[in-house]
């Protein structure tokens, strides 16, 4: 249960991360209130999460997965360049979710 | 191919000062979200609750600043490094958690792949790094 309360947590930062851009520096009004309703759903997910993984894992998991999501949403649907040093980074974060996973620590 | 503008201005440099300080203030905030959203206990402890209610905000009202005079790629990544090394080393001083070197070391390689991530999002970054990238071809002036 604790994964799948993670995963809606990520799902819910990523919007964070994509509102958060088109908010401008919160001079948007409608952007900056999607960041803040997005934000508290992500925060009410994570604590859940929390209930189960250590914080520090938790937390590095959320905002890492959230982080690989934005780069794969941006190449997708916001025609950004997936470069070869995003998939480098988007293979390190996997490795390390892999690992911890792989040593008994998630 | 032109260099990127840098300024020297003392006006500008010192509004840069304060950018880092707003991002370094941003990651502190950062931390205490995180420690504060695990303190909650799913949201039924009503103080760490509120506390990290303030924290959030703090954290994006610092974090805004700071990014309108410092890169975006090289804010996320100083911030979100802040944040996750925090809350891994501070968890189990204030909870009962443990860090092992395990957990550590695979939480150090999660770690630098976002910080590596957000970095490569650099507008600045990635306009120095453009000639050394393999594979891209060479722009035709």
């Amino acid at each position: 249960m604790s994964w799948i309360y993670l995963a809606i947590a990520v799902i819910f930062e990523i919007a964070v991360g994509i509102a958060a851009g088109k908010a401008a520096g919160f001079t948007r009004l409608w952007w900056t209130i999607a960041t803040l309703v997005a934000g508290g759903i992500a925060t009410f997910f994570l604590s859940l999460a929390l209930l189960t993984f250590d914080v520090g894992v938790g937390y590095a998991l959320w905002t890492s997965l959230a982080g690989v999501g934005i780069v794969i949403l941006g190449a997708l649907f916001l025609s950004q360049r997936l470069t070869w040093k995003k998939l480098l980074g988007i293979a390190v974060v996997i490795t390390g979710v892999v690992g911890l996973n792989l040593a008994g620590s998630a | 191919m032109s260099e990127p503008h840098r300024s020297t201005d003392p006006a500008t440099s010192s509004a840069k000062t304060g950018a880092w300080l707003a991002l370094l203030l941003a990651g502190g905030f950062e931390v205490g979200y995180a420690l504060s959203v695990n303190g909650s206990a799913g949201f039924t402890e009503l103080g760490w609750s509120l506390v990290a209610i303030v924290f959030f905000l703090l954290t994006l009202f610092f974090l805004s600043v700071a990014l309108k005079r410092i890169d975006v790629g090289i804010g996320y990544a100083v911030w979100a490094g802040i944040g996750a090394v925090g809350a891994a080393v501070l968890g189990p001083v204030f909870f009962d958690e443990s860090l092992t070197a395990v957990k550590g070391f695979w939480l150090a390689v999660i770690i630098a792949g976002v910080v590596w991530l957000k970095l490569a999002d650099s507008p600045t970054l990635e306009g120095t790094a453009r000639d050394s990238a393999p594979g891209r071809t060479t722009e035709v002036e």
